[in-house]
C-alpha cells in the first residue's frame, strides 16, 4: 500500500495539524492575560495504522481534541478561600469606618467628653452658685449626651450603608447565578457531543469564584457536567433545570434580611446562616460587631441616666427644688440620650446642694455626682464610666485589627492559590514561543515533504511521458 | 514548579503593595510622632492611653481646685489678720480709756473710734471671695452679719463649710461658719461684736464710773478674741500645708502619667527612620529586580 500519494496524504495531515497546533498556541498567547483562562493544548495522535507489505504503518497525524490544563480540585479550595477573603475584606471596609467614629487619637472624643463632664461638676463644687460653673455643667452634660447620641447615630448610618451593600450584593448573586445556569446549559449541550467545552468551563469557574467572593457557596459538578450551587447550609441556588433567586426584605428593625425561596417558592429567612463572602462579612459587622458597640453605648447611656439622675435628683437646685433629673429619662438607651430640657432652660435646677437649707453654698451633691467618676457603676459593678468608654474604644480597635490581619492573611492565601493555579493553568510565553518554533519547524518540514513528493511525481511523469 | 510571566508580575505587585503600605505606616508615624494613630494600631495601648488621659484630666482639675483653695485660705488669712489688728486696737482703747481720769470728751472721741473699728470688723466679716461671702456657711449669697442701730450683730449664715476636692474621695474642709470666728460664745469663746458693742456703750456711758467698769470688763474678752482669731488663723496652716503637699504630689503624678502615655503612644523616631530607610532599600531592590526579571522573554531572543 505504500505509494507516492500516501506521502502526500501524510504531508497534508501534518500541515493541517501543525497549523491547528499553531492556532491553539496563538490562542494561548492571545489569552495570556485573560482572567480565568486555562492554557489549552492540542492532543496529537498518529492516524490509524494500515497493513502494508512492510508491516503495520501509519500515514500522518491527527488531532484528537483540544484539552484545557487545570487542577480540578483547586477550584473548590479557591472558592472557599475567596469567600473568606470576601468576608474579612467586607468587615475591614466597614469597621474602618466604625474606627473613624471612635477615633480618640487626637484627644477629642467620648473620653474627653466624659472628662469634661466630671471636671465641670468639680468646678461647680468650688462655686455652687456660680452661673459660669452652672452653664459649664449644662454644656458638658449636653456635650457628653451629644457625643454618645451622635456615635450611636453614626453607627446606625453604617448599618444602613451595609443594608444598601447587601441589596446590591444580593442582586449580584442573582446575576451570577443566572450566568452559571446559562453556562451549565452550554457546557452540557456542548459536551453531550463529546467535545470538551473548555472556554465555557473557564468562564464558569471564574463566575463561581466571583460568586464565592460575595456569598459562601458549596458547589459540585454532577455527571452531565453541570455544577450544583448551594448557599446557607445546603439550600440550592442552581440545580439542573432550576435556579432560585435570593430576595431581600426589610425587618422590624429596618434592616435588610436575606430570603431564599423554598420548594413551594415561599421565602425562608437565611440571614443568620450566611457566614462567608462579602454578604457574610457585612452581616456579621452589622448584627454582631456594630450591634455590640451599640449595646455598649446603650449601657453607658442607661448607666449615666440611672446613676447621675439618682444622685442629682436627691440634691437641691439654687431655687430649692429637688427631684430634678439631669438626663431626660423618658427614653432609654443611647439613641435618644439627652439632657433634661428643664435644666437647659433653667440652670438653677442643677442640684449642687445636698440639703434645701444648704442652698446656695453647699456643694455636697456636686461632689457626690463627681464621685460617680470613680464608682464601679458599669459592667455589673466591675468598671467605671471612664473604663467603659475606654473598653469600647479598645474593642473597636481589636475588631479592626483582627479584620485587617485576617483579610491580609486571606489575601496572601489567595495569592498563593492563584499562583498555584497559574503554575498549572497559566500561559507561559516562553513555553508558547518554544511550541511555536516547534510547530513551525514541523510545518516547514511537512511542506518540504510535499514538495519532495511533487518532485518525485514529476520524475515519474517524465518517464511515463 | 512551572513559572509563568503572570506569576512573576503578581508576586512583584504583591510585594510592592506590602512594601508601600509599610512605608506609608512609618511615614505616618514619623509625621505624627505617634505610634498609635488609630485604635487598631494597638488596641490595648490605646486603652491605656485613654485611661492615662482620664487621669491627666482629673489631675489638672484637682490641681486647679488646690490653687483655688490656697487662694481662698490666703485671702481669709489676710482678712483675719486685719480683724486681729482691729481687735487689738480696740483692746488698747479699752485699756487706755478705762481710767477714771479720762474725760467724757476723750471717751466720746474714743467711742467714735471704736464704732469705726466695729464697722470695719463687720465689713471684714462680710468679705467676699469672688461672688461668695467667706463667713456665712452655705448661705454664700447672704451677708453673714448685720447690725442694728444699737450695734447688736446677728448671724444670718449657717454652719456650712467650704469644701475643696483634692483627690478622689478626699475633700478638704474649710470652716465657713462666721460664728466660729466672730460669735463663738456658744463654744466658750468670745462674741467679738458684743464686746465691741459693750466697749462703745461703756465709752458713751454718761456715768463715767459705771462706764469705766463696763470698759474694763471688755479688756480680757478682747484679749481672748485675739487668741480666738489667732487659733482660727493657725488652723489654716496645716490645711495650706496639706494643699501644698497634695499639689506637689499631683505635679509628680502628672509627670509620671505623661511619661507613661508618651511611652505608650509616642514613636521612637530614630527607630522609625531606620525602619523607613530599610524599607526604602528593600523597595528599591524589588523595583530593580523587577526591571531585570520581568522584561526578558524568549520573544526578545528569537529572530
Amino acid at each position: 500500500m505504500t505509494h507516492l500519494f500516501g506521502v502526500l496524504t501524510t504531508g497534508t495531515s501534518a500541515l493541517l495539524t501543525q497549523q491547528r497546533a499553531i492556532n491553539v498556541t496563538g490562542n494561548n498567547i492571545a489569552n495570556v492575560n485573560t482572567p480565568g483562562y486555562s492554557r489549552q493544548k492540542l492532543n496529537l495522535e498518529t492516524n490509524t495504522p494500515v497493513y502494508t507489505a512492510a508491516g503495520l504503518m501509519s500515514f500522518g497525524v491527527n488531532s484528537t481534541g483540544i484539552e484545557r490544563v487545570y487542577d480540578r480540585f483547586l477550584g473548590v479550595q479557591l472558592n472557599n478561600e475567596n469567600a473568606a477573603l470576601g468576608r474579612w475584606e467586607a468587615q475591614q471596609g466597614m469597621l474602618d469606618r466604625v474606627e473613624v467614629v471612635f477615633d480618640e487619637s487626637d484627644g477629642y472624643g467620648l473620653n474627653q467628653a466624659m472628662s469634661d463632664f466630671w471636671n465641670a461638676w468639680q468646678n461647680l463644687s468650688l462655686n455652687p452658685s456660680g452661673s459660669t460653673e452652672r452653664s459649664m455643667v449644662a454644656a458638658t452634660s449636653q456635650g457628653l449626651a451629644d457625643a454618645i447620641r451622635e456615635k450611636y447615630a453614626e453607627l446606625e448610618q453604617i448599618q444602613e450603608d451595609i443594608d444598601t451593600a447587601l441589596e446590591s450584593g444580593v442582586e449580584t448573586v442573582n446575576r451570577l447565578v443566572a450566568q452559571i445556569a446559562d453556562l451549565n446549559q452550554k457546557i452540557a449541550s456542548t459536551e453531550s457531543g463529546g467535545i470538551s467545552a473548555n472556554d465555557y468551563r473557564d468562564s464558569r469557574d471564574l463566575v463561581l469564584k466571583q460568586l464565592a467572593e460575595i456569598i459562601d457557596i458549596k458547589s459540585f459538578e454532577n455527571s452531565d457536567g453541570q455544577v450544583v450551587v448551594s448557599v446557607a447550609d445546603g439550600r440550592p441556588l442552581v440545580e439542573t433545570g432550576t435556579t432560585r433567586q435570593l430576595q431581600t426584605q426589610t425587618n422590624a428593625d429596618g434592616h435588610t434580611e436575606i430570603l431564599w425561596p423554598d420548594v413551594s417558592n415561599s421565602p425562608v429567612t437565611i440571614t443568620s446562616r450566611i457566614t462567608g463572602g462579602k454578604i457574610g462579612g457585612w452581616l456579621q459587622t452589622r448584627d454582631t460587631q456594630i450591634a455590640g458597640y451599640q449595646d455598649q453605648l446603650d449601657a453607658l447611656a442607661d448607666g449615666l441616666r440611672g446613676q447621675v439622675n439618682a444622685v442629682h435628683a436627691a440634691g437641691y437646685g439654687l431655687d430649692g427644688t429637688t427631684g430634678t433629673n439631669l438626663f431626660d429619662d423618658s427614653t432609654s438607651g443611647a439613641a435618644d440620650f439627652r439632657v433634661n430640657p428643664d435644666i437647659l432652660s433653667n440652670l438653677d435646677l442643677i442640684a449642687a446642694a445636698a440639703t434645701s437649707g444648704g442652698v446656695p453654698g453647699n456643694a455636697d451633691n456636686a461632689i457626690a455626682v463627681y464621685d460617680l467618676r470613680t464608682a464601679m457603676t458599669m459592667s455589673a459593678g466591675t468598671a467605671t464610666f471612664d473604663t467603659a468608654v475606654n473598653t469600647l474604644v479598645s474593642s473597636v480597635g481589636y475588631d479592626v485589627q483582627t479584620a485587617t490581619a485576617n483579610s491580609s492573611h486571606q489575601a496572601e492565601m489567595m495569592t498563593y492559590l492563584e499562583n498555584y493555579r497559574e503554575s498549572v493553568s497559566g500561559v507561559s510565553l516562553d513555553e508558547e514561543m518554544v511550541n511555536l518554533v516547534k510547530f513551525e519547524a514541523a510545518y516547514n518540514a511537512a511542506a518540504k515533504m510535499i514538495s519532495m513528493a511533487d518532485d518525485m511525481l514529476n520524475t515519474l511523469m517524465s518517464i511515463v511521458g | 514548579m512551572r513559572i509563568t510571566q503572570n506569576m512573576m508580575s503578581n508576586i512583584f505587585m504583591n510585594n510592592l503593595r506590602r512594601q508601600t503600605e509599610a512605608m506609608l505606616q512609618r511615614q505616618e508615624q514619623i509625621a505624627s510622632q505617634k505610634r498609635i494613630n488609630r485604635p487598631s494600631d494597638d488596641p490595648s495601648g490605646m486603652g491605656r492611653v485613654l485611661a492615662g488621659r482620664s487621669s491627666l484630666s482629673a489631675i489638672s482639675q484637682y490641681a486647679d481646685n488646690i490653687k483655688q483653695g490656697k487662694t481662698r485660705l490666703e485671702f481669709s488669712e489676710e482678712t483675719l489678720k486685719l480683724v486681729d489688728d482691729l481687735v487689738q486696737q480696740a483692746r488698747r482703747v479699752a485699756e487706755e480709756k478705762s481710767g477714771d481720769s479720762v474725760t467724757a470728751a476723750e471717751r466720746s472721741f474714743a467711742a467714735e473710734q471704736v464704732k469705726e473699728i466695729y464697722d470695719q470688723v463687720l465689713q471684714l466679716a462680710n468679705s467676699k471671695f469672688g461672688e461668695r461671702y467667706l463667713f456665712s456657711g452655705d448661705q454664700t449669697n447672704t451677708a453673714p452679719f448685720v447690725r442694728d442701730d444699737d450695734y447688736n450683730a446677728t448671724y444670718q449664715g449657717d454652719d456650712g463649710s467650704f469644701k475643696i476636692p483634692i483627690a478622689d474621695h478626699v475633700v478638704v474642709d474649710i470652716d465657713a461658719d462666721g460664728r466660729n470666728y466672730f460669735q463663738a460664745e456658744a463654744d466658750g469663746g468670745v462674741n467679738i461684736f458684743d464686746e465691741l458693742r459693750d466697749l462703745i456703750n461703756g465709752l458713751e456711758n454718761t456715768d463715767l464710773e459705771a462706764g469705766s467698769t463696763q470698759i474694763r470688763a471688755t479688756v480680757d474678752p478682747l484679749q481672748n478674741a485675739h487668741v480666738q482669731i489667732m487659733n482660727k488663723r493657725s488652723e489654716a496652716g496645716p490645711k495650706l500645708y496639706r494643699l501644698q503637699a497634695t499639689e506637689e504630689h499631683w505635679t509628680n503624678v502628672k509627670t509620671t502619667v505623661q511619661n507613661a502615655i508618651g511611652r505608650e503612644e509616642d514613636v521612637d523616631v530614630a527607630q522609625a527612620v531606620i525602619e523607613l530607610k530599610n524599607l526604602e532599600t528593600a523597595y528599591e531592590s524589588t523595583l530593580a529586580a523587577a526591571s531585570r526579571i520581568i522584561q526578558p522573554s524568549l520573544v526578545n531572543f528569537l529572530k
